[in-house]
């Protein structure tokens, strides 16, 4: 064997040694993102749970309860920034976020619930969004809208958004949209049990909110 | 993944030149010594309007540490219009010195004319803005030791580099210093640069002297070199240095050039040479990888180009109507989890890594003085987004059959 098929063996066994590594690499940090993640998710189950069950321990008093739900749709906004991010890197078609997608839809389903009984028992009016997108097909709005969303979550705190992929195939989601009656005509809000359809602008979006529910100084923040 | 074969391609070079610098033959090119005996050598200096540099180009050569009554500088002036005939005149008294004047005619020419008023066993070109260490040509000389080598190149930096573009070829030239040490090993060289590369006279005669070469005489005359089945050796200490353009537009027009000088030698009356066996290495892997390489420059810079222009379009218009303070500012604190770490960009920071170190080596082989910090910054940050630049200019020139002219 000649010195420069020799050294293009050697050289081909490199690179093939650092592109199995990279993607190796790669792979071991998507599983430790995806770990991340469930172990969020394991976590935020627990705390829903146990706020379930506070709240049927102390059903004569829930309102003077310390524990609060706040704390649970923040961690649960944080969980959903990550398995977006997690949707990006690893494809809406991967087995595992669209696992973790399922049991993120089933928890903000559960902390809407509790928000809303929490909300009767206690007389509060919390100002809840639940938004319903899709990743099939052109839904150029979805993005808009998503990142409309996230402005005003993140400037409003005490805003509850709960954000839903239409077309997930998870049967609580289906009777979901059944019991809310949300049409197929996406992006779709319902904000404090109005229906809104399409995007346009911020200040449209806006309108659609009760009135004073995104003054930061009067934000309805949900006290247990 | 329009990206991934040719990041995997630009791995397996890297790679590839790494083993052949540490192959048996890059190892004994190191350790070559001084020539000791002195063959007769003859100098070319073509010129045309290098009145500003030429008196220090002559001045290092008469510096060079060679027997006198074996060197000869043959100064040519290729019908200059500035004051280069008066700067040469001041020479006219040295020994050493003879000057030809003519009209101009090209480099080409200019080189033809120098050879054909010497009886040298070597000859060699010297691009009248560079200058040579003096032990320069003794490193070069060496090379011809081995009667199989016809033609022996030298390690090119940038001389005095000042703004950030000449700092980036800088190091560009010193990856330069690498790669040509590493494939004259391995004889597949197909470029001997007018700073200071030197051929057997009678090789040269032979082959017919130098061409037009599409403006790239060097490049067709290593090339002619090749396809005759000779072989050109590099002399990795053999320094020498050169003024590089200062403008972005300077730098445009001598890599256009080169570039489709290049595409039109190799795509022309060189083609026989793409993928054959004859020519080993040159033909085999070396020319089709300059030819991906222009390929795949144009087609990365496009496709990143696209993506760019892509994302930039849908962040502003997701952003559409969200207050500036909010749209445009980062969210969030530092977490490991939103580190944008994937394949693409893991292969392209070991690639770029990769000639970071192919730099330093190419430093150190050459025993280049002087830093290199702001080379390799301005290189890493500056060279991707630029060199497609030319490469997309000069393919469309060949695509086109348009012509420039020589200077910028």
């Amino acid at each position: 064997m000649s010195l420069v098929a020799r050294n293009a063996l050697i050289a081909l066994g490199i690179t093939i040694a650092i592109s199995g590594t990279v993607a190796y690499a790669v792979n071991y940090l998507n599983n430790a993102r995806v770990s991340e993640l469930s172990a969020i998710e394991e976590q935020l189950s627990i705390d829903s749970l146990s706020l379930e069950t506070q709240f049927s321990l102390l059903e004569s008093a829930p309102c003077d309860s310390s524990a609060s739900s706040v704390t649970l749709t923040t961690e649960l906004a944080d969980f959903g920034s990550r398995l977006s991010y997690a949707e990006n890197q690893l494809g809406s078609d991967n087995s595992q976020v669209i696992r973790l997608k399922e049991r993120y839809s089933l928890l903000e389903i559960r902390d809407y619930l509790i928000t809303k009984q929490l909300a009767q028992v206690c007389r509060t009016k919390p100002v809840t969004v639940l938004y319903f997108y899709t990743n099939v097909g052109d839904c150029s709005d979805c993005d808009k809208a998503g990142y409309a969303l996230s402005y005003l979550r993140d400037t409003y705190p005490a805003l509850r958004v709960y954000s839903f992929d239409y077309n997930l195939d998870l049967g609580a989601l289906k009777t979901f949209i059944a019991v809310t009656k949300v049409k197929n005509t996406l992006p779709a809000f319902i904000i404090n049990g109005k229906h809104y359809y399409g995007f346009t602008s911020l200040p449209d979006l806006e309108k659609q909110f009760p009135k004073g529910a995104l003054a930061t100084t009067t934000a309805t923040t949900t006290k247990l | 993944m329009l990206a991934y074969p040719f990041l995997f391609i630009a791995i397996f070079f890297e790679s590839f030149v790494l083993v052949t610098l540490l192959s048996k033959p890059a190892r004994e090119a190191r350790v070559r010594s001084l020539a000791v005996s002195f063959p007769s050598v003859a100098v070319i200096v073509p010129c045309w309007n290098e009145a500003s540099t030429i008196g220090a180009t002559c001045d290092s050569l008469l510096a060079l540490d060679y027997p006198k009554d074996k060197l000869e500088i043959i100064l040519v002036d290729d019908g200059s219009t500035d004051s280069t005939r008066e700067v040469m005149e001041q020479f006219r008294s040295n020994s050493q010195v003879r000057i030809i004047y003519k009209e101009n005619g090209g480099k080409h020419t200019a080189l033809n004319a120098g050879i054909a008023v010497t009886n040298a066993e070597l000859v060699g070109c010297l691009d009248a803005d560079s200058f040579v260490e003096p032990d320069a040509l003794r490193e070069i000389v060496s090379c011809f030791y081995n009667p199989q080598v016809v033609a022996a190149t030298a390690a090119m930096s940038i001389h005095k580099p000042k703004n950030i573009l000449q700092h980036m070829q800088n190091a560009e030239y010193t990856f330069g210093i690498t790669l040509r040490h590493a494939f004259a090993s391995i004889n597949g060289l197909y470029v001997t640069p007018g700073p200071f590369s030197f051929y057997r006279r009678e090789i040269v005669n032979k082959l017919g002297g130098f061409r037009y070469g599409h403006q790239t005489e060097d490049m067709e005359m290593a090339l002619r070199i090749q396809h005759a089945g000779y072989e050109i050796e590099n002399a990795p200490r053999a320094r020498v240095y050169t003024k590089a353009p200062s403008t972005i537009v300077k730098l445009m027009n001598q890599r256009t050039r080169w570039i489709s000088g290049f595409l039109r030698n190799i795509l022309g009356e060189y083609r026989g040479l793409i993928g054959s066996r004859r020519h080993g290495v040159l033909g085999m892997l070396i020319l089709p990888s300059a030819i991906l390489s222009v390929a795949s420059g144009i087609l990365l810079f496009g496709l990143m180009l696209f993506l760019f222009a892509r994302n930039t379009f849908t962040a502003l218009e997701v952003r559409e109507g969200i207050p500036l303070s909010y749209a445009f500012l980062p969210h969030g604190t530092f977490d490991w989890f939103y580190l944008p770490i994937g394949f693409y960009t893991l292969i392209t920071i070991i690639v770029l890594l990769t000639s970071i170190a192919l730099i330093t080596i190419g430093r150190n082989i050459s025993k280049t003085t002087g830093g290199i910090f702001v080379g390799l910054i301005s290189y890493t940050f500056l060279y991707g987004l630029i060199t497609p630049l030319w490469l997309f200019r000069a393919a469309s020139d060949v695509a086109r059959g348009k012509r420039r002219s020589w200077r910028y």
